[in-house]
């Protein structure tokens, strides 16, 4: 039984994003590995390195240099990656992307599938559970712990109001985690050594049928309905300011305040 | 036009959840009135809704029974949706952008053969399909997706939509639940509090919260120092809990807790819309933050955009000034 990340290279989120079209303009911009995913890659390792996982296996769906980001995870430590390659613009279907993920997923002898909660650029936060729903696998999103016994996983979700819902899962499993369910570790010099020589699977993808799940029609800048005013001045000018702003428009004083 | 919604109504100790009214007046909107709304609620026995039929202003509600949902599972609340869906012929399934509707929505699509369009604010219908205006890029652009084909899922936002008022649903339907419990793949063990760390975020009169761009906790003590001087605590956002520069009970946000303030001072937090959701009951709200395209901007009263390294030190002072 192997434990399987699913990853996706998305735009470095220090980039300056400008729309354009239905989506950003994509000419300049740095790309990486998602965020949440380094957390879905740490999970798989953790998992192998308790003698959970015979192997870690890294699974992304994008363009030709989304290769990257299977190479930070071979980096990381996980054993192979398989790169199923297609347009960036094919990536705007969560279904279309979860399909291959799934058929990809269901020759891995898969134990575990961790993915990360959402994507920092599309943001659909559900690539993992549809992967789950089309393989039938267990599914449980917001993950914040994880601990395995007897052949039974436990995951911790994070609900609402900061409450923890405690989940057994029937293997296989896909677990969407949550930002700081562990520490990502960085790679080794020597981890990107090693890596160089890790196997990576490529496959073509077909293009998209019509249909499918989603599409994108815009982007666009949220509407500033209600802005707030933006105080002019030094820091020590604007602070001034806003202190009296502050008193009247929470109607309340501050512990400093003559009696 | 009028074509049926499908909405998931959840229960909480105090009835029925405001995310489920919300979803209830964002159905009956895309319905064309509340009698085109049908609620589905998953129970384990139907004694237990007694009393629900009268607050649940939808066309109808469902009562999806069977041992399965006695406690609340992703794989079996989505089979209950999906046997509702088909007994009421809805075309668009709504659900909370929630942890519920994160562990629910995918499995539902999936089995439809689609994707959901997910944190939706608005809603339309297409020809053949819906298409929706929803969050990207960690809220700082709106998109507007097509999902063709019906019937269609969306997850809505939570305070995109009014909570509807509560009234009586039109009529009541008892479905047997298509699974038993040991058709479920997963099992609810338990659900806990989490330990609160001493602090009661929600009952502060003024939260000072400290965000990513402050740069590491060696930053902290400025932000702690501010909310002393306002008389008030220190909650975080979701980025500074996860490195562990605070504990994660001072998390505010969708995920971790919603505050309602009279106060509420966002330093060097970008806005997205999950810590959005946590402080929108503020009464004033102060954004201090170097981007003056964050988020946290178009929610906030009155900004600063500045370096909250020097800002927050002259802002402390500046109350400590002026009594």
């Amino acid at each position: 039984m192997n434990a399987v990340a699913l990853v996706k290279q998305v735009p470095d989120r220090n980039s300056a994003f400008r729309p354009a079209g239905d989506w950003i303009d994509e000419s300049s911009l740095g790309y990486g590995i998602n965020d949440y995913d380094r957390y879905a890659v740490e999970a798989a390792l953790g998992l192998k390195e308790a003698g959970h996982a015979a192997e870690t296996v890294a699974v992304t769906a994008g363009p030709a240099d989304a290769g990257q980001v299977l190479r930070s995870c071979l980096a990381m430590g996980a054993d192979r990656g398989v790169h199923l390659i297609t347009d960036r613009a094919h990536l705007a279907d969560p279904f279309f992307v979860a399909r291959a993920l799934a058929n990809a997923v269901s020759g891995l002898d898969a134990g575990v599938v961790f993915a990360g909660l959402l994507a920092e650029d599309s943001g659909h936060g559900q690539v993992g559970g549809l992967v789950a729903g089309l393989l039938g696998y267990s599914f449980a999103s917001a993950a914040t712990g994880l601990h395995f016994r007897d052949g039974r996983l436990e995951a911790h979700r994070e609900l609402e109001g900061g409450r923890i819902a405690v989940v057994e899962l029937r293997l296989p499993a896909v677990v969407a985690v949550q930002t700081g369910i562990n520490t990502p570790r960085y790679a080794s010099l020597r981890g990107i050594m090693a890596s160089r020589r890790k196997p990576v699977e490529r496959i073509e993808l077909a293009a998209p049928a019509d249909g499918g799940g989603l599409r994108r029609l815009t982007l666009g800048r949220p509407e500033r309905g209600a802005s707030a005013e933006i105080l002019p001045g030094s820091p020590q000018e604007a602070a001034a300011a806003l202190v009296s702003r502050m008193r009247a428009g929470a109607g309340i004083s501050f512990p400093g305040d003559a009696a | 036009m009028s074509r049926r919604v499908l909405i998931l109504a959840e229960r909480s100790e105090s009835g029925i959840t405001d995310a489920s009214y919300e979803l209830i007046e964002a159905a009956s909107r895309l319905a064309g009135g509340p009698d085109g709304v049908s609620a589905v609620l998953p129970v384990g026995d139907a004694s237990e809704a007694e009393g629900l039929r009268e607050v649940l202003p939808a066309g109808e509600l469902l009562l999806v029974e069977g041992p399965a949902h006695a406690s609340p599972t992703a794989d079996g609340t989505a089979a209950a949706v999906l046997h509702a869906r088909e007994a009421s012929g809805a075309e668009c399934v709504l659900l909370p952008h929630d942890p519920v509707g994160w562990d629910v929505a995918p499995l539902v699509a999936a089995r439809l053969g689609t994707a959901a369009a997910t944190a939706v604010s608005a809603l339309s219908w297409r020809e053949d399909g819906i298409a929706a205006k929803r969050s990207a890029f960690l809220g700082k652009f709106v998109q507007e997706v097509e999902a063709p084909g019906l019937p269609a899922v969306a997850t809505v936002e939570r305070g995109a939509f009014p909570a509807r008022e509560p009234g009586p649903a039109l009529s009541v339907r008892i479905l047997p639940s298509p699974v038993g419990p040991g058709d479920l793949r997963s099992r609810l063990v338990e659900v806990r509090d989490a330990g609160a760390g001493g602090v009661d975020l929600t009952a502060a009169d003024v939260v000072v919260a400290a965000g990513r761009g402050l740069g590491g906790p060696e930053n902290l003590d400025i932000v702690r120092e501010l909310a002393n001087a306002l008389g008030g605590v220190v909650g975080a956002s979701r980025a500074v809990t996860d490195a562990g520069w605070l504990p994660h009970e001072l998390q505010i946000g969708s995920s971790g807790a919603t505050v309602s303030p009279k106060l509420y001072v966002a330093c060097a937090i970008s806005g997205a819309i999950q810590h959005l959701v946590g402080m929108r009951g503020s009464r004033f709200v102060v954004a201090i933050n170097k981007d003056p395209d964050a988020p946290i901007f178009g929610a906030a009263d009155v900004g600063i955009v500045g370096d909250a390294l020097e800002v927050i030190p002259a802002l402390t002072e500046a109350v400590r000034n002026s009594g």
